[in-house]
């Protein structure tokens, strides 16, 4: 029978011989809390339970987070490290493996120079881990050429911010204090399929009377319960921000004192939205005059607004634009540094926020401190020891390390914790990439589409084998905690690159015995860095359910809410966004009539090379499909389940039609989570923002044509 | 216990969480025994889940030729017990709902059961505890009832008035358990 164990008042259901080993999900930015039962004697991982006591979702799990610990014991686990013979795969010792490595790399580096390698990183780890892949690049390989697939997922969010606010983090309040607002306008993000468990505080909050604006061109789950769905076109946000700001303006809405003491440019702005006549913005989003009225009327008369927004308006080859000009409508109403108001942006990866603040981007290192300024690299390199010459400069963002690649400068890559195979644009031109390397090393749990390409592959931990922090969509630093042993022969990620690091003659750099040694090096390295987290500890993580970076010291609480009194910016005050309209990267043509966008469905997590190895997930979702709305179906006579080839000026890929008045009439959409022919990136476009790099995945124009009968590859 | 499961169709977003869990439950076998269906997805998004309403006078038990179907003290109704069951299925056709269902490999019916050895402590069953939208919660009667009388506010200040033949619109869906 069953006992139970009460925290914080709440009981939770523990079973005979089981414990339960508190952590987090291993998914999106969520970072939900949750138990993991684990046989007490063997170790075995049982299940999960849900924990109740964690305040940010008190139990709340989405379809992911409840299966997320089958893939712990998952058999398609890789056991050794791997290496390629004769085109096939053969189980290898470390040694054999590391010597592999160690003899390329120093052979590439003598021939070609010690920027010849490269680092691939991923933001699904633990800070320590995150932090440790900068400096391993920067340090063990001494190569300029490390950057991460966060430019594929929240670089245009960070570029955003940082020109608004001057610092980026994802946002600038708890969520527990969503059931307080009045008011949501929620652009690009489909919450309630991508990151479920935050539904439970809007629904709160319009319970007293909270209304809901969702900009999609997909009437999504989330869309369906808004109060005004804003249908745009995808690609034109900009337009909308700066129609709404026309009317906010135009109808007084704007809180001058507020504007007047905390923001620049708004003489400027005014100026600027002045063209954005409802009128002009219907014509260019095709939404109607009476919803962008309607929705300006409820955001203008708000007193608590969050306005929120996601990937479907951050992967646009304008992202930055999108994301400065929707966070200055929050300014114009004095939204931001109060009380259950603000600015957030939903984080894809499970660490998408800590992941990219500590030295994976190409210009960047750890603290948010950038790599062209002297003063960030001499500190930086004191804390590593080394001489501040020894620094390489700033390399090129994910999508051009593949032009270095087919430039020849790029000769050998190490993926870490990441799947570009699925995940980048145009991934017929990665493909031939990882062809024309000499070298590829992955480290990965399972052997994703990108392991395929290797040479080595070494087998790195789950979530679930190693500890360390993560930082959550909050901007919350929360603990994993280790709940099993490595499986099989694998290693953490941070024992693989200190090895590595090693034998190339960079040991005395990492030696770490665990990994609280790397976190206390990782809180030095970061302080006084915009991002700082150096009063961040264990120990007050555990006491205060968290601790909200920035954390300048040990006896500092943390930071709930950002920009109370002050910006981060030089003089203290935010930059309204002057940006005029502009057209995606590629728009609608005869050859090419269509739009197409991409998306999630809540069953699959990004590459889907955990989820689709999940029998419940597999079982909800498994292949690809294209929505399409029946007006435009009966075009080309399509009826459900038929198969539709699409074609973009990259590629085309078959799958089958699902007919949703759900969706705009000129627009199809295909979820991302698969590989290979079944890969929706191979039709997007790469066209990249001016500054934050981001990939335009959410817009590209497409042509399709009905196919009589087609075989549907394996997805898995 | 004193609880009753109160749904509100509106609120689910169509995860299937609720599924995932309801498989998590150890006496479960890792089969769901909850559903979510589309209304109409040509139409829109909306789904909803489908939960055993727990009846104070079962169709499933009534029907059932080897009195298998246990109701426990709290109202709970039961799976069939394996040793009575005879594998008739009268259950699944009795049963209004569609809840109860056949397993032919192991030659058993399995149906919701609210997760009692979570319930009867007054845990909340692994769907309730998980919904992310709260479209699924377990709550004590007097918050079902505040619950409806709000709802029915609202729908006043929305102005959406009952009239015939939609009333179902206006009423709250709960069921469950509850004593006297």
């Amino acid at each position: 029978m069953s006992d139970f164990v009460a925290k914080k008042g709440v009981k939770n259901l523990q079973h005979k011989d089981e414990k339960l080993i508190t952590t987090h999900c291993c998914y999106c930015g969520m970072q939900c809390g949750m138990h993991i039962r684990v046989h007490k004697r063997t170790g075995e991982v049982r299940g999960v339970e849900p924990r109740y006591d964690w305040p940010v979702t008190m139990g709340k799990m989405c379809p992911k987070g409840v299966t997320a610990y089958q893939t712990i014991e998952h058999e398609d686990r890789i056991k050794k490290p791997l290496i390629k013979k004769n085109g096939k795969f053969v189980e290898a010792s470390w040694k054999e493996a590391l010597d592999v490595i160690e003899k390329n790399y120093k052979g590439l580096q003598s021939e070609y120079g010690k920027d010849a390698l490269s680092v691939f990183g991923g933001v699904s780890m633990t800070n320590e881990k995150c932090y440790l892949v900068g400096k391993y690049a920067r340090v063990a390989l001494g190569t300029r050429y490390i950057d991460y697939n966060g430019r594929f997922c929240m670089s245009s969010a960070a570029g955003g911010f940082i020109r608004t606010f001057g610092v980026d983090r994802g946002s600038t309040l708890p969520w527990p204090e969503l059931e307080h607002s009045d008011c949501f306008f929620m652009a690009g993000s489909n919450t309630a399929e991508c990151h479920p468990t935050s539904i439970q505080w809007f629904w709160k909050a319009k319970d007293k009377g909270a209304k809901m604006i969702v900009v999609d061109p997909r009437e999504t789950p989330t869309a369906r319960v808004a109060d005004v769905h804003l249908d745009l076109k995808p690609g034109t946000d900009s337009a909308l921000a700066n129609g709404m700001m026309h009317i906010l303006v135009k109808e007084g809405y704007v809180d001058e004192a507020y504007v007047q003491e905390r923001c620049n440019n708004y003489e400027q702005l005014i100026e600027q939205v002045a063209q954005f006549t409802p009128e002009y913005t219907a014509e260019k989003t095709g939404i109607s005059v009476e919803k962008i009225l309607k929705a300006a009327h409820i955001f203008g008369r708000s007193k608590r607004s969050v306005v929120m927004f996601a990937r479907g308006v951050e992967q646009q080859s304008k992202g930055v634009d999108n994301v400065a000009l929707y966070s200055s409508m929050s300014l114009l109403k004095g939204h931001i540094g109060k009380f259950a108001s603000g600015v957030a942006t939903f984080t894809g990866q499970g660490n998408g926020q800590g992941g990219r603040e500590h030295g994976q981007k190409s210009d960047l290192l750890p603290g948010y401190r950038k790599l062209t300024d002297p003063e960030a690299v001499k500190y930086i390199s004191s804390v590593w020891g080394i001489d501040p010459e020894e620094m390489p400069k700033p390399g090129v963002s994910a999508y051009e390390m593949f032009d270095e690649i087919q430039k020849g400068n790029i000769r050998a890559m190490h993926v870490i914790c990441s799947n570009p195979a699925v995940s980048a644009p145009n991934t017929e031109y990665i493909w031939d990439g990882f062809k024309k390397l000499d070298f590829l090393v992955v480290s990965d749990f399972f052997l994703s589409e990108t392991a395929e390409y290797a040479d080595v592959v070494l087998p790195a931990t789950s979530w679930a084998e190693d500890e360390g922090t993560t930082t959550n969509i909050e901007g919350r630093v929360i603990r994993i905690r280790k709940v099993r042993e490595p499986y099989g022969d694998s290693k953490t990620d941070w024992e693989i690159m200190s090895e590595i690091a090693k034998r190339m003659g960079k040991g005395k750099y990492f030696d770490y015995k665990n990994v609280s040694e790397i976190f206390e090096e990782f809180r030095i390295a970061t302080k006084g860095g915009k991002a700082d987290y150096y009063g961040v500890t264990y120990d007050k993580i555990d006491e205060q359910d968290g601790v909200f970076w920035p954390c300048p010291s040990e006896d500092h609480p943390g930071t709930p809410t950002m920009f109370k009194e002050r910006f981060a910016t030089e003089d203290g005050k935010a930059n309204l966004a002057i940006v005029d309209w502009r057209e995606p990267g590629e728009i609608p043509t005869e050859d090419y009539p269509h739009i197409l966008t991409t998306g999630r469905v809540v069953y699959h997590y990004l590459t889907g090379n955990q989820t689709r190895r999940v029998d419940f997930l597999m079982e909800q979702c498994p292949m690809p499909y294209v929505e399409m709305h029946p007006e435009l179906a009966s075009q080309y006579n399509f009826q459900n389940g038929d198969f539709c080839k699409l074609t973009t000026r990259r590629s085309s890929m078959t799958v089958e039609v699902k007919l949703t008045k759900a969706i705009r009439e000129d627009t199809v959409f295909i979820p991302y989570h698969w590989g290979k022919e079944l890969s929706v990136n191979q039709l997007t476009n790469p066209c990249l923002d001016p500054i934050s790099r981001m990939p335009e995945f959410k817009v590209c124009a497409v042509k399709i044509q009905k196919v009589a009968k087609y075989e549907m590859p394996s997805p898995i | 216990m004193n609880k009753i499961m109160y749904l509100e169709f509106e609120r689910c977003i169509g995860c299937r969480a609720c599924q995932a869990a309801c498989r998590e439950c150890g006496d479960h076998d890792a089969k769901e025994r909850n559903y979510v269906e589309y209304v109409d997805f040509m139409e829109s998004r909306q789904t909803y889940p489908m939960l055993c309403m727990q009846c104070k006078d079962p169709a499933c038990a009534r029907v059932c030729p080897a009195n298998a179907i246990q109701i426990t003290e709290e109202g709970v109704v039961l799976s069939a017990m394996e040793e009575k069951c005879i594998g008739c299925r009268n259950c699944t056709f009795g049963c209004p709902f569609g809840i109860p269902k056949f397993d032919f490999e192991e030659n058993k019916m399995y149906k919701c059961d609210m997760c009692y050895d979570r319930s009867k402590h007054d845990i909340a069953p692994m769907c309730a505890s998980v919904c992310p939208s709260d479209a699924i919660r377990f709550i004590d009667y007097d918050e079902m009832m505040q619950l409806r009388r709000k709802r029915t506010q609202m729908n006043l200040v929305e102005g959406k008035k009952p009239q015939e033949g939609n009333k179902w619109e206006y009423v709250p869906e709960f069921f469950g358990v509850y004593s006297d």
